[in-house]
């Protein structure tokens, strides 16, 4: 009996071990992934930062104190590379390149996997890209933001905004300056952005992605697509210059009821024209050919000098404006108010709702 | 229509064997694709070359001479037979039809083969119909369209043997045939059509020629491509090209209309956009 418990109590004793050792390990490997990696360096108080991985979540928030601090739960290795022609070591660097090497040892130039969080100064102008990852970007002055199929979220950006992403949606609120954002295949959100100066441009395109745009008061306001709808609400700028090209997506704006505006229209008889306002309408001249050529960026539009006619039939609000139809495309002109505004409508076979709020 | 025509396909756009809507959606591409448009000429002139070096055989009647004489004669032949036995003058002339029914030559026991297992899957498909409670009418249905093939039958055979010029209908069965009817004018007055070049809106080449550019720069790195970013390019590349097919349409059909030239314009741009954004991501795929 005796000879027989001794071999048991040992192969009790050993089994416990080996196991209490897988414990032991599985607990070092979670330690391990868990750990979190912060580093920190001063910059001046408008530096210009880039970040870039492979795959992973990028956050930047804008924070009061000249340093950038990276933090990373994924990454082996955060490094800061000094890439502005300052030589002098004592004084902050002004453009830094932050380098993230995952645990598989990748290269840093953007081969990491790995969630990434960010603080930078307040006047930092970012420039943040990840192939597939979400971006979110809070309070800082300047942004440029690249993602091939994540999301971009970004607020209160200070000077100007840069997005574009092939099937991600992008979001921007409570921003000011300039904006360019772009998307194939996502629809692209912006609520409260009003502009800096009078030349801060707000462009958006999409292919086949929704355009919502929401009390966007620059001067200038261009949204393009092919397929996507576009809906615009707020009041219009004074004197301010609306573009809206459209294939086949419908566009809705809607406005308050003093807003005042000229409409430049060139649509196909495949496309309605339905307003709540009671418009003065003036067929214009038909316009002469203009040969165009290709350019590989893309082009903004050239405002056409509004030609307001102060005189003309007045449609009754809500009507379906369907002139006579002597070939399938027609230019008009229309006001509304005094015609400050300028809204200038290409569709071909969407609908336009001018709406009252 | 997003990837590049295969010879098959150019083959039967040539020959005009397309569907409407694949024909326009060929035409589109191939208007917008330098690589495919290479390859339509290179096929267009090697149908060329094969009509020449067909031209000999080409020009001999289908059938031959001889093998027509041969048919006329037989077919004669059964003329010189058939007012007998249409129209028997006594009683027993109508035995004697009868008798020569029943005598077994080779091509009529065929024929009574033929005609015994037609009966026998009459019974079959009659008696299943009545298990499963059919109604009637559905076996007079069945029975209809037997007539028609018959007819087409009847009627086709006299058309082959009158003319000395086969029809399309009997040159399209004979694959190897294909490429040289594409010069005779008869057959395939479509696929003449077809094989003219394409014709370009004014400034249309302009477009082309980038969106050439970058798509042959974006093909090179393809393979490279995540599958999520191809996925999106095709999808979003398919919602351009539907936007430069309907205003390429409209520019066409409103040639002195400046408004419908320029949404085509507009179209393009979007795609050279697209292309740009794409080229971009494909660049991003490699150096990184």
């Amino acid at each position: 009996m005796k000879f027989s418990l001794v071999p048991a109590v040992f192969a009790i004793i050993i089994s416990l071990a080996g196991s209490n050792k897988a414990i032991n390990l599985h607990d070092e490997s979670d330690a391990k992934s868990g750990e979190k990696i912060e580093r920190s360096t001063p910059v001046t108080s408008q530096p210009s930062i880039t970040l870039c991985v492979m795959s992973g979540q990028l956050t930047v928030h804008g924070w009061d104190k000249n340093e950038v601090r990276v933090r990373s739960t994924d990454a082996a290795q955060i490094e800061f590379r000094r890439v502005d022609k300052s030589k002098d070591p004592s004084t902050p660097p002004a453009r830094v390149d932050v380098m993230v090497f995952d645990k598989m040892r990748s290269k840093g130039d953007c081969q990491a996997l790995a969630d990434v969080e960010m603080e930078v100064p307040l006047g930092a102008t970012v420039q943040v890209q990840t192939r597939d990852g979400d971006i979110y970007i809070m309070g800082v002055a300047g942004a440029y933001a690249g993602s091939q199929n994540g999301d971009i979220v970004i607020e209160r950006a200070g000077k100007f905004v840069e997005a574009g992403s092939v099937g991600g949606s992008i979001s921007l609120k409570d921003s000011t300056g300039r904006v360019n954002l772009s998307s194939a295949g996502g629809g692209v959100e912006v609520f409260n952005v009003q502009p800096l100066g009078a030349d801060d441009t707000f462009e958006v395109g999409t292919v086949s992605g929704d355009i919502q745009l929401d009390r966007v008061t620059n001067t200038k306001v261009i949204a393009k697509t092919v397929n996507g709808n576009v809906t615009m609400s707020g009041a219009l700028s004074r004197s301010g210059y609306y573009g809206f090209t459209t294939m086949g997506g419908d566009v809705v704006l809607v406005m308050p009821h003093d807003v005042s505006f000229t409409l430049n229209a060139r649509v196909s008889d495949k496309s309605d024209i339905i307003s709540d306002f009671a418009l003065k309408y003036m067929p214009e001249p038909p316009a002469t050919p203009t040969p165009k050529t290709p350019m590989e960026v893309p082009r903004t539009p050239s405002p056409k000098t509004p030609q307001p006619p102060k005189t003309g039939p007045i449609i009754a609000p809500m009507v379906v404006i369907k002139p006579v139809i002597v070939n399938p495309f027609r230019r008009f002109t229309a006001t509304y108010g005094s015609g400050d505004a300028t809204i200038s409508l290409s569709s071909f076979g969407g609908t336009l709702r001018l709406k009252k709020i | 229509m997003r990837q590049c025509l295969d010879e098959g396909m150019l083959q039967s756009y040539f020959d005009g064997e397309l569907s409407s809507s694949l024909m326009e959606s060929a035409t589109s591409h191939l208007a917008s694709c330098a690589t495919c448009s290479a390859a339509a000429r290179e096929l267009e002139e090697e149908n060329a070359l094969l009509s020449e070096a067909f031209a000999l055989e080409l020009s001999e009647p289908v059938p031959t001479d001889r093998l027509r004489r041969r048919i006329d004669a037989a077919v004669s032949g059964i003329q010189v037979v058939r007012p007998v036995a249409q129209q028997p003058t006594s009683i027993s002339g109508f035995f004697s039809s009868l008798s020569s029914l029943f005598t077994l030559a080779p091509q009529r026991t065929l024929g009574y083969a033929a005609l015994m297992m037609l009966l026998v899957f009459g019974v079959i498909f009659g008696l299943v119909k009545l298990r499963g409670n059919a109604p009637a009418p559905e076996t007079a249905e069945v029975t209809q369209p037997a007539k028609p093939v018959n007819q087409e039958v009847a009627s086709v055979q006299p058309k082959a043997i009158e003319t000395p010029v086969p029809v399309g209908t009997v040159v399209r069965t004979v694959k190897p045939q294909r490429r040289p009817v594409v010069t005779t004018p008869v057959a395939n007055n479509s696929a003449a059509a077809a094989a003219a070049p394409v014709k370009l809106l004014p400034g249309e080449r302009a477009y082309l020629q980038t969106i050439a550019k970058l798509d042959t720069t974006i093909q090179e790195g393809k393979k490279d491509m995540r599958p999520a970013l191809q996925v999106e390019y095709e999808r979003n590349l398919a919602v351009v090209d539907r936007a430069i097919a309907a205003t390429r349409n409209a520019a066409k059909k409103n040639p002195g209309d400046p408004d419908a030239a320029d949404f085509m314009f507009a179209a393009y741009q979007s795609k050279v956009d697209l292309l740009n954004t794409i080229a971009d991501a494909r660049v991003y795929n490699r150096s990184h």
